[in-house]
């Protein structure tokens, strides 16, 4: 734990522990997500499916950045993950990303995906809202994550066919904004 | 319908095993089987057997999606 880290968001008047709990939990959602993501992925085949393929790929991949990104702020704030990653599962911030019942209905895997990154974007809002002027690195992290949430949720979106986004997929390197906290 | 007094709601707090009801605008829903309401909290900070008029006000999402929930009675006022 850093003892000076914690003492000071503790002074900032916020309440530490639930601050952990909600990194944790969130924590959760990005790992459990990555790992439902590989499913639909799997799953995003055909002449409907292969062109969403590639921004469910990144979605994925910059998910498992926001678990690793997430993770060290957990510990430096004097808490930690679940022993048992059934119980971290359960606890996640956001349901189950599970494959639809047809998994060939590219239009309902797309439905899961924006639902996933809706409650992705809730979530970390409610944190940013939480910390905002008193945890300043967890808010930080929280934005960071908050601005690559919202442009998997404008990808999705616009495939659901709920107008321009005004986003284009990654070039380059994934986790433009997230990047920062995982060197 | 039923009704019930804040007290009597703070008794469905969700917690070992029981059910999870939360009021909202005079409605009282039961999201005891919502994954987002698992032990009777949401988010770490919101918590079953309370009236959440005023905490939705402030959250990241409408009341719709309370509205999703069935409703189990009334609060009495
Ligand atoms: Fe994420
Ligand atoms: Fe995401």
């Amino acid at each position: 734990m850093a003892k000076v880290t914690r003492e000071m968001v503790e002074k900032a008047g916020l309440n530490v522990d639930e601050i952990i709990e909600l990194l944790v939990k969130n924590a959760g959602a990005e790992l459990t997500t990555y790992y439902y993501y590989t499913i639909l992925r799997a799953n995003l085949i055909g002449l409907q499916g292969e062109g969403i393929k590639e921004i469910a790929e990144t979605a994925r991949i910059e998910d498992r950045n926001h678990f690793e990104a997430i993770v060290p702020r957990i510990y430096e704030l004097g808490g930690k993950l679940p022993e048992d990653m059934k119980d971290f599962h359960d606890v996640s911030a956001c349901p189950p990303a599970a494959l639809p019942e047809d998994p060939t209905d590219v239009m309902a895997i797309l439905k899961v995906l924006v639902e996933a990154e809706r409650c992705a974007v809730r979530g970390y809002t409610h944190l940013c809202n939480i910390t905002a002027g008193k945890d300043h690195r967890t808010y930080d992290l929280a934005l960071s994550i908050l601005n690559e949430e919202i442009e998997h949720e404008s990808w999705f979106s616009e495939f659901l066919g709920e107008g321009p986004s005004g986003h284009f997929l990654r070039r380059g390197e994934t986790s433009p904004f997230v990047s920062k906290f995982l060197k | 319908m039923e009704e019930l007094t804040k007290e009597e709601l703070q008794k469905y707090d969700g917690k070992e095993g029981r059910k999870a009801y939360v009021a909202c605008n005079g409605n009282i829903y039961d999201v005891t089987d919502s994954f987002l309401w698992k032990n009777g909290k949401h988010q770490v900070i919101h918590h079953a057997g309370e009236d959440l008029t005023g905490e939705l006000r402030e959250a990241p999402h409408d009341i719709d999606f309370l509205k999703k929930f069935p409703v189990m009675g009334r609060l009495k006022k």
